[in-house]
């Protein structure tokens, strides 16, 4: 090629692509859904949404009423528990776990502090709404620990066995420190992850509607009679929708996430802008394929949905792979969001480089090029 | 209102579903596949936690204490290290998620009464996972703790063993789990999720039938037939109610015999209540079309109506109870907070109309509202 020709080819890339960016911007409510994506709907789930237990509503069967059952109410208390008073017996216990206005009741048995100062071994009742596991199994493992705890140190106190120079007693002391996120912040994680189901999202949606538009209304009967290669037609449509979801990646990342979530980035911005660029490009390989083998934009839709949702659930950022059953974790090595996802948050928490990103970095481009050529490939046949 | 046109809106809109084969099938398949997916694949029993080892010590306490990790089913043993400096690379390229190292004279602190301590690094990227590992790791290390000080004062006081350990351990937690004693997430998660897929596909199915007639122009058909505005809509809603009405059907059986879900409430008030939240969800897709001309901001902006707030604020996922005051409202918002609520009580906690009536009464008051936005938004003079 000839550096005439070579002008050429990027001079038509260049128009089409002006000719996409016009078509989106002439798309007012588009423009501002898309906008609101990159905005208000990360800062709100980065901002809003908790994975940690947060003020469970516990209520009380005190049958006691001593020193120590009250001692151990008063344990039950915020930011796990929102201790929401006593009630006389379990019917109204159940009526209340029922209309699901409390989550869970204790109940402390008659002679609960006689049996401790005795040294008899006790039990108290806990009853809990599992409907939502995730819920039920927190509030029971927390419940768990503050009851055995209150009860060394009841029992402790009373006996004279000395807890406060632990180390005069062969215990193990727990020292952990949690690494790249050190108080547990779930909006770091959340807003992150909000932005890439967004990016995904878009990255398969805006680039197939754009190329099935043409097909519905029949204008592509104009591009292909064009002097204009199949690469030349889908490639702009790849770039200019890229170079808007770039745009809100940066706006997103500058503006909300790091000035309202305090995210420390600790690698390099240009990596992962990098990196970004090279997962647009993959998903929307992913959405040209869909646009090749639909005829309008319902089916597209729906294709859209029904790929999107295994790439979303195999990235790891829903369920972590420790969750996951072992055949969908080798389903993971196809999903293109698992590599952007470990990356991602490699980069900006974990401050991770090319020297360990590597692998990912490789793993991504071949599913991206495999993608994007398979959907040229299918398009050329259609109107080659 | 005259029964003769809205039956020949109906039909004239059922055949054009039917003909378009791709998303006549699609309008059951992708419901299905949605459930299917996301059912088997959200998971948060996180297990084979994945770890590395420097055990300074290297002694026969150490190896017993580091065998009770690697003998759990709970974590995934990746190897010992020679020293701290090797579990960077590993943590940051998620090689582990978490990394535990035993002090020198471990053995022989314990073993003369002192107490030592041991330290975990844990991943915090993912902060459920993060808190879950952390829970994990203090149980088994309270577990060897209570046996050490048993097998401590048991020596040092000349008691039994089992009175020793009543006094390290006078205070037991019993929890009876209401609702779903196993504790089995993909009870609660597979019926669920007939909350997401309802609220997911008739929007988008409604959402796409309306636009794609103002695409194309075809709307000017109807502003020109003498048919009314209510006759119109109502016509054009009925054949994606039918369809959702009978997905109800098929999803409800898939969370009984696929996922094995028990259903303890009353079948037919359950039955009435999911119609009336398909009519809420097909008013959603309604309104979405009468705001937007092109078909892609129908899909997006039915994103941010429906798939957002079903996935993130519903409490299916997440707990309300660890909301912010903000998202909280929020979630009180949408129809997809009050279904599941329904859903759960029907399915688990076997509630009917006594204990559910006001959900029913805001889901009815919701498409009443949804109903008369539309009508109102749809004229047969738009103005230009």
């Amino acid at each position: 090629m000839n550096h005439h020709a070579f002008l050429l080819w990027w001079g038509r890339i260049f128009t089409i692509t002006i000719k996409e960016l016009k078509q989106l911007i002439r798309d007012p409510v588009l423009l501002l859904i898309i906008a609101y994506f990159f905005t208000i709907d990360v800062y709100m789930a980065g901002s809003g949404i908790n994975l940690s237990l947060r003020n469970a509503s516990v209520m009380v069967i005190d049958h006691d009423h001593s020193a120590a059952s009250r001692e151990l109410i008063y344990r039950f208390r915020q930011p796990y528990f929102d201790f929401k008073g006593e009630i006389s017996g379990k019917n109204e216990a159940e009526q209340l776990l029922n209309k699901g206005q409390i989550l869970a009741v204790l109940d402390i048995p008659e002679n609960f502090q006689r049996h401790l100062l005795q040294g008899q071994p006790e039990t108290v009742q806990f009853q809990v709404d599992t409907s939502n596991t995730v819920l039920g199994t927190l509030v029971t493992t927390y419940a768990m620990e503050i009851t055995a705890d209150f009860g060394q140190d009841f029992v402790g106190k009373q006996m004279g066995i000395n807890t406060d120079p632990m180390a005069a007693l062969p215990v193990i002391q727990n020292r952990y420190r949690v690494l790249y996120n050190p108080n547990r912040i779930d909006s770091w994680f959340m807003s992150i992850m909000e932005l890439l189901t967004v990016i995904t999202m878009l990255s398969m949606m805006l680039p197939a509607a754009a190329a099935v538009r043409e097909k519905e209304r029949g204008t592509i009967e104009q591009l292909t009679v064009s002097p204009l290669s199949s690469l030349q037609i889908l490639l702009p449509k790849v770039i200019s929708m890229g170079l808007v979801i770039l745009f809100g990646v940066a706006v997103c990342l500058f503006l909300i996430i790091i000035p309202f979530f305090h995210l420390p980035v600790r690698g390099s911005i240009s990596l992962f802008f990098a990196v970004t660029a090279l997962y647009v490009f993959t998903a929307s390989g992913i959405g040209l394929f869909i646009a090749t083998i639909s005829r309008s934009l319902g089916q597209v839709t729906m294709l859209v949905i029904l790929l999107m949702m295994p790439i979303l659930l195999l990235s790891g950022a829903w369920t972590p792979p420790e969750a996951m059953p072992q055949v969908m974790r080798w389903g993971m090595v196809i999903s293109p969001l698992s590599y952007y996802n470990e990356m991602a948050y490699a980069i900006l928490l974990k401050g991770a480089g090319i020297d360990i990103l590597w692998d990912s970095i490789l793993g991504l481009t071949v599913l991206g090029a495999v993608f994007f050529n398979f959907g040229v490939w299918r398009f050329r046949r259609q109107f080659g | 209102m005259n029964f003769t046109r809205i039956w020949a809106v109906t039909y004239k809109e059922w055949r054009e579903i039917f003909r378009d084969r791709l998303f006549f099938t699609m309008a059951f398949v992708l419901p299905i596949s949605i459930f299917l997916v996301v059912g088997f694949g959200i998971s948060f029993d996180v297990e084979k936690i994945t770890f590395a080892v420097l055990d300074q010590d290297n002694t026969a306490m150490s190896r017993d204490f580091l065998h009770r990790f690697i003998d759990s089913r709970y974590f995934d043993y990746k190897g010992h290290v020679q020293s701290e400096r090797e579990f960077d690379p590993l943590l940051a390229d998620s090689d582990i998620r978490f990394a535990i190292i035993i002090p020198p004279r471990f053995e022989e602190q314990l073993l003369s009464g002192q107490a030592t301590s041991v330290q975990s690094l844990i991943d915090g990227v993912f902060p459920y996972r993060a808190e879950v590992a952390k829970g994990y790791v203090s149980a088994i290390i309270a577990n060897f703790n209570a046996q050490s000080l048993a097998d401590h004062l048991a020596r040092k006081r000349g008691i039994t063993k089992g009175q020793a350990i009543v006094q390290v351990s006078p205070l037991r937690l019993e929890s009876r789990y209401l609702y779903n004693q196993a504790l089995r997430s993909q009870w609660s998660i597979s019926s669920g999720l007939m909350m997401l897929v309802l609220m997911v596909a008739p929007p988008f199915l409604t959402a796409l039938g309306v636009v794609r007639e103002k695409e194309n122009g075809s709307i000017y058909n109807i502003y020109a037939s003498t048919i009314s505005r209510s006759e119109f809509i109502l016509g054009k809603l009925l054949p994606y109610l039918l369809i959702s009405c009978l997905n109800i059907l098929i999803l409800w059986w898939l969370v009984m015999h696929v996922f094995g879900t028990p259903f303890k409430g009353h079948p037919l008030f359950y039955y009435i209540a999911s119609v009336i939240y398909v009519i809420c969800t097909v008013g959603v897709g309604l309104v979405v079309s009468l705001l937007v001309r092109t078909q892609v901001a129908a899909v997006m902006l039915t994103i941010v109506l429906s798939f957002v707030p079903a996935m993130l604020y519903s409490g299916l996922l997440v707990p309300i109870e660890s909301m912010g005051m903000a998202t909280q409202v929020e979630s009180h918002l949408f129809p997809t907070f009050y279904y599941l609520r329904i859903t759960w009580g029907s399915f688990l906690k076997g509630l009917g109309w006594v204990e559910l009536w006001f959900d029913v009464a805001v889901l009815v008051s919701y498409a009443l509202i949804l109903g008369v936005i539309g009508f109102l938004n749809f004229h047969k003079r738009p103005a230009e």
